[in-house]
């Protein structure tokens, strides 16, 4: 029972298959050559010189058939009268027509001829029926003596055959053996071209299955992931196309876990940032009360310095939950080609606002002509709104800020973002926390620092940051140039 | 300025915020229906010209109110107030909100948001809106100059460009914003027409067209009307 099954698929495999064509073509030459002939012959014999039905059409085909047939006639007549004789010859020259046809008697007299030949004498000496003889069987034409009786003994003469060779052997010839190379070739060549078109049927099938199967491995079915193949047979590929179905089935459900996983991590980071910042709206709200009621100059500071610490808290939260999905590589890029200075200035304008607030200098110089980069809007604005609120938080003593669009060396245009605060590294440092003053902003500036590193580089966007104490110059350039 | 006419629907189910928010509003003029959930919310935004809606709510969440009250009043602003603040979130509710706040978030600022979707949806219509010497009528589509007392005639396209940045009161718009907005279709780089509508606008508006005073020129950035 196992080895039925082992045995059938291996009959319904591609190793059989390829195996029985390379067994045809190692039996090529000593198989085909002698089919070809076997072919060859069996349709000369019933096609080209099928003897019974040629002999009807053409009875001169055959000279051994003629000869025979010629004795076989003389010997009936051994008792027959002249008169018979003559009926005989004359009933046969019907017969072939095309033959000459004459009976000499026992006194060398030749008795009848037909057609009459002026050749042949009216009496047959010796010396002329040995000439007769002779010439004749150096002559272009074949003669059939037979004596009547067909024996000398019965002593009634011999009757004589003769029909030319063209009518006979030269046509007969020359059309068998034109026939015979031509079909003998033909029929080679048709072993030979059906022996070509099964190997070439046998490896268009599998390219015809292989790029099928590409093609369902290009072609997603719009989630990324490729299409399941129908099995038709199951040889290798069959197999092949199972094992690819279910990888297919396997990648679907893992993507389908992914997605679980990924919305629990979403939902999760959300009511994060829900239990977070309603607290935090919530002692906003009693602040902004507390506003209202009477309060000394240094309350009031206090109170000013508390709401910024929940503006900072709430950045600080949102670039938390951000730099953790966006490690986690639950949010993708997709960059598309776009002008960065219109992003450029549509952030710039979101922030002047807060700018003023704060009585910033603003200076932004950015050129009229569009910039395009292969950039992430959203991520890309993410960078701008970083960089800008670490300047509020790290450089706002300085009073400034600047955007402007500036040549490198390399050939290259860069958005610069200058602040003129105390440096970035030193105001970063001087509020590490392993130093000992640590703070929430100074963790919020590395963070956002952090996501801005990380979506620089994976929009391949080169970041250089130049910072002393006279304040800091962030470059952003595309890093392929 | 009295907005009693003017009713609220504020859907928030965190009592404290709730109650700061209703105050607030209450004081500048406004008539705040508050509900701790959106079960009822289509009932009572009949009767409403703008609706506050928070997203983590008991029973249905703010998106799926915020849907069925864009089906049933689709004229009324939306304005979504929520502690949740990814841009999946963001994106969410903006495909039927006008507006996304986060929490935590300063009362002046959702009331400078609450008063300009408002007067995007047309229900300031009573009132001019007063802008150094100008009264503009928006839906009489008529501007008077109170220094003149003469009314001041704008082209079609410059109406809507003014209009335009009316209804981004205090918002800095770049040009391309402007253009996309007033023309509806994509900017083409380095077209100067908008450009050439503004210096006509600014002759026709201003008291001095070379220093600006309602149609502001943010240097690098774009334009800005203040309130």
């Amino acid at each position: 029972m196992k080895n039925k099954g082992r045995i059938a698929r291996f009959r319904s495999s591609l190793l059989y298959r390829y195996l029985f064509i390379i067994l045809i073509a190692l039996l090529f030459v000593p198989i085909v050559f002698p089919v070809t002939l076997i072919a060859y012959g069996l349709f000369q014999g019933t096609v080209i010189n099928p003897s019974s039905s040629t002999s009807v059409e053409n009875p001169y085909v055959s000279k051994g058939n003629l000869e025979k047939t010629w004795h076989e006639e003389a010997l009936k007549l051994a008792y027959a009268s002249d008169i018979q004789i003559e009926a005989k010859i004359r009933e046969l020259k019907k017969k072939y027509s095309k033959a000459n046809l004459f009976w000499v008697d026992q006194q060398g007299k030749t008795r009848i001829q037909l057609p009459v030949q002026p050749s042949l004498p009216e009496i047959w000496s010796a010396s002329y029926s040995i000439d007769y003889m002779k010439t004749r069987s150096a002559s272009s034409v074949y003669a059939v003596v037979a004596f009547i009786g067909d024996k000398p003994s019965v002593g009634r003469g011999f009757m004589v055959f003769e029909i030319p060779y063209s009518v006979t052997e030269v046509r007969q010839q020359s059309n068998n053996s034109l026939n015979g190379i031509m079909i003998y070739i033909l029929l080679f060549l048709l072993f030979f071209i059906g022996f070509i078109v099964v190997s070439w049927l046998f490896f268009v099938r599998i390219r015809k299955r292989l790029l099928r199967l590409e093609a369902a491995m290009t072609l997603s079915r719009g989630e990324g992931l490729p299409q399941p193949i129908k099995v038709k047979r199951l040889d290798e590929i069959g197999q092949l196309e199972n094992a690819f179905n279910g990888m297919v089935l396997q990648l679907s459900s893992s993507l389908q876990r992914e997605r679980e996983e990924e919305g629990l991590r979403k939902r999760l980071i959300a009511n994060l940032s829900h239990d977070l910042r309603t607290p935090l709206t919530v002692i906003r709200s009693h602040m902004y009360s507390m506003q209202k009621e009477p309060l000394s100059d240094q309350g009031r500071e206090l109170l000013q310095l508390t709401e910024s610490k929940i503006s900072d808290l709430s950045g600080l939260i949102d670039n938390l939950l951000s730099y953790n999905l966006l490690t986690s590589g639950k949010y993708k890029l997709t960059p598309e080609r776009m002008d960065v200075l219109r992003l450029v200035r549509e952030s710039a304008a979101a922030w002047y606002p807060l700018w003023e607030k704060e009585q910033f200098e603003v200076d932004i110089q950015v050129q009229d002509e569009p910039l395009y980069w292969w950039i992430d809007a959203q991520w890309f604005r993410r960078i701008l709104d970083n960089l800008f609120q670490n300047i509020l938080r790290h450089a706002h003593d300085g009073k400034y800020i600047g955007v402007y669009t500036e040549s490198l060396p390399n050939g290259s245009l860069a958005v610069v973002i200058i602040d003129h605060g105390a440096g970035m590294d030193a105001s970063i440092a001087r509020e590490k926390p392993e130093l000992g003053e640590g703070s929430t902003t100074a963790h919020g500036a590395g963070i956002g620092l952090a996501i801005v590193e990380f979506l620089t580089r994976e929009m391949e966007i080169a970041l250089d940051i130049r910072s002393s104490a006279e304040g800091t110059r962030v470059y952003l350039y595309p890093a392929v140039y | 300025m009295i907005r009693l006419d003017i009713q609220i629907l504020y859907i928030e189910d965190d009592v404290e915020i709730g109650k700061w928010v209703q105050l607030d509003l209450t004081e500048r003029g406004y008539k705040v229906i508050w509900l701790k959930s959106g079960e009822q919310a289509v009932e009572h935004a009949a009767e409403s010209r703008l609706v506050i809606l928070d997203v983590m709510l008991p029973g249905l969440d703010g998106f799926t109110v915020g849907q069925r009250l864009k089906k049933a009043y689709p004229d009324i602003p939306i304005l979504m107030l929520s502690a949740r603040t990814s841009i999946d979130d963001k994106l969410e509710g903006l495909q039927f909100a006008d507006d996304y706040v986060t929490k935590p978030f300063h009362p002046d600022e959702l009331a400078a948001r609450i008063e300009v979707l408002l007067r995007r949806s047309g229900s300031y219509t009573a009132e001019p809106l007063e802008l150094k010497h100008l009264s503009v009528y928006e839906q009489e589509k008529r501007i008077m100059n109170r220094d003149t007392g003469e009314e001041i005639v704008l082209t079609g396209k410059q109406f809507q460009i003014f209009t335009y940045l009316l209804r981004h009161l205090g918002q800095i718009l770049t040009k391309e914003q402007i253009y996309e907005g007033v023309w509806g279709e994509p900017y083409l780089d380095g077209d100067k027409t908008l450009m050439v509508h503004i210096r006509y606008l600014r002759e026709k508006l201003e008291r001095d067209p070379s220093a600006p005073e309602v149609i502001e020129t943010i240097r690098g950035v774009g334009y800005r009307v203040r309130a």
